[in-house]
């Protein structure tokens, strides 16, 4: 669904991506761990389009789309939950689903009752968020935030989804709860790039994981096969299960 | 002192000061998506005139005059921003500022050409002959700025808030990036916003013209006064605008009456430098709080 082949990307005259490749096939999904700095960010940013790749290919769905503006990227069925969320402060939390769906709706009127039904879907995820639909986002506690992230991706009903840093700066207790959504989605056959600090905790739930360092993928495999693997083990779980 | 004569300069001078607000609105809209703004927004409003002027002399009547106006004057804020503003824009430049400036007196120089140097008297089927209105006299052309002034800010502050294309707009001016992802193309927003723009000039043409009468220098004052009131209420309250309009335009008529007429222009000039000295968000510009 989603395939990354020999991405090069950065910013200015730094290179941060030096040759990236991974690939999310339908239905899965994939976690992308390792350290602060090893461009994890940069990857999604490339992939989404916020940032223009230097080199190499991005297909989504069988289609290339490296080099498009991201709005073009979205229309083509990805949706992305970025890293700091980014919700629309000054907007409701509703209107900030409303506009996850916005390449589905019609732009006058009319997109209501158009949008009832995922909206219905996205609420019976997220009862906080129907509790707040008319309150202003930036209002919002940094977990709420961050469930609206998650929601207002999910408004699009996206072919792939990417899912960066969910878990940052969350309290433990709504860290275990991104992760309960996290699954209850691959239940239900999301397509699922995530990007996590919490290593152990993105193993749990993936199908497949890609461990970048240094702007490379140096490590891949099954989750269960990393979880053995001497150095990934010592380099990022031994460390964050410390850290946790 | 009389009273009436106070109450009635406040109020044709807060009239006056609509136009104003009229017109920082447009530097609102186009603020608000790009974080630019049009310095040659006088020039669009004298232009505009221009237009409306022509086509009400080729025998078109004031209910088709209008519209067409509008749709010139939205055309022209969409040549402001693809000749000019993009250019800068996509390489993340202040050029925008100089580019206005230029795109304007280019502007003022064209329509010097096509229209001449002289004012010329805006004909309108508004009266103007003085109505009395709880004992102040009032011209309907008058009136009609107020009418005008809050027709278009209630339709564009609607269309901001019920539609989604209006939500996509605030999107925008939120958190562009955000916006991109969610398939919002930021590009097109800010030419809907710099069309609106020239829209809101066109408008505040033809409502200030039947005043001021039509000229190449009818706007470089108006367009002085709404920057001041643009920074004074903040650049990205519409309410706002509206209120420090009405005040900066009474003050103004008050500062003329009672020190003399060559003193108008001095209020609008202090108070900007009272509000780049003191309160730079403006008096209504939130100081934009976030939560990471």
């Amino acid at each position: 669904m989603l395939t990354v082949d020999n991405l090069h990307a950065g910013y200015g005259a730094s290179e941060v991506l030096l040759g990236v490749s991974l690939t999310v096939t339908q239905g899965t999904v994939v976690a992308l761990i390792g350290p602060n700095g090893a461009g994890k960010t940069t990857t999604m940013r490339a992939i989404s389009g916020l940032l223009k790749p230097t080199g190499g290919e991005i297909s989504i769905d069988g289609r290339q789309v490296q080099g498009m503006d991201a709005s073009r990227i979205a229309k083509l069925g990805l949706a992305h939950a970025p890293e700091g969320r980014k919700v629309f402060g000054p907007l409701s939390v509703e209107d900030n689903l409303l506009l996850g769906a916005y390449c589905r709706l019609p732009k006058f009127f009319g997109f209501l009752g158009k949008a009832a039904h995922d909206l219905e879907r996205v609420y019976e995820l997220f009862p906080r968020l129907l509790e707040r639909r008319t309150q202003s986002a930036g209002t919002l506690s940094g977990g709420e935030q961050q469930m609206l992230a998650i929601g207002r991706a999910l408004m699009a009903n996206p072919k792939v989804m990417l899912m960066d840093e969910p878990s940052m700066g969350l309290a433990p207790v709504i860290v275990e709860e991104v992760f309960a959504i996290i699954n209850r989605l691959k239940e239900t056959g999301i397509t699922l790039l995530l990007v996590e600090q919490m290593a152990k905790r993105a193993l749990e739930v993936a199908d497949y994981a890609y461990v970048m360092e240094r702007g490379r993928i140096v490590v891949e495999g099954k989750p269960a096969e990393l979880q053995k693997d001497e150095r990934v083990l010592s380099a990022y779980l031994g460390s964050v299960a410390t850290a946790e | 002192m009389n009273d009436s004569v106070v109450a009635q300069m406040v109020v044709s001078g807060a009239l006056m000061g609509l136009v104003y607000a009229l017109i920082a609105y447009g530097f609102q809209l186009t603020y608000a998506t790009s974080k630019s703004i049009n310095f040659g927004q006088g020039e669009l409003v004298m232009v505009s005139a221009f237009i409306c002027l022509s086509l009400t002399n080729l025998g078109l009547p004031y209910p088709v005059m209008v519209p067409l106006g509008l749709f010139c004057g939205s055309l022209l804020g969409l040549f402001v921003e693809r000749s000019g503003v993009r250019l800068a824009l996509e390489q993340k430049s202040e050029g925008w500022i100089l580019l206005t400036i230029i795109i304007g007196l280019l502007f003022f120089s064209v329509s010097e050409n096509i229209w001449g140097r002289d004012d010329r008297p805006f004909p309108t089927p508004i009266p103007s002959d003085a109505i009395q209105l709880f004992g102040i006299s009032v011209t309907p052309v008058e009136i009609s700025v107020a009418v005008g002034v809050f027709m278009i800010m209630g339709i564009i502050e609607l269309f901001k808030r019920k539609t989604l294309l209006g939500k996509a707009f605030e999107a925008v001016s939120a958190d562009r990036d955000a916006a991109e992802l969610m398939g919002i193309s930021a590009t097109k927003t800010i030419m809907l916003s710099y069309s609106l723009s020239g829209m809101v000039a066109a408008l505040a043409g033809i409502l200030v013209a039947p005043i001021t009468t039509v000229g190449p220098t009818m706007a470089s004052a108006l367009v002085l006064k709404a920057f001041s009131v643009a920074v004074v209420a903040g650049l990205d309250s519409g309410f706002g605008v509206v209120v420090i309009g009405l005040f900066l335009g009474a003050l103004e008529s008050l500062t003329s009456y009672y020190v003399g007429s060559g003193w108008r222009e001095a209020p609008g000039l202090v108070l900007l430098i009272l509000a780049l000295a003191i309160r730079p968000t403006g008096v209504f510009g939130a100081a934009v709080i976030r939560k990471v």
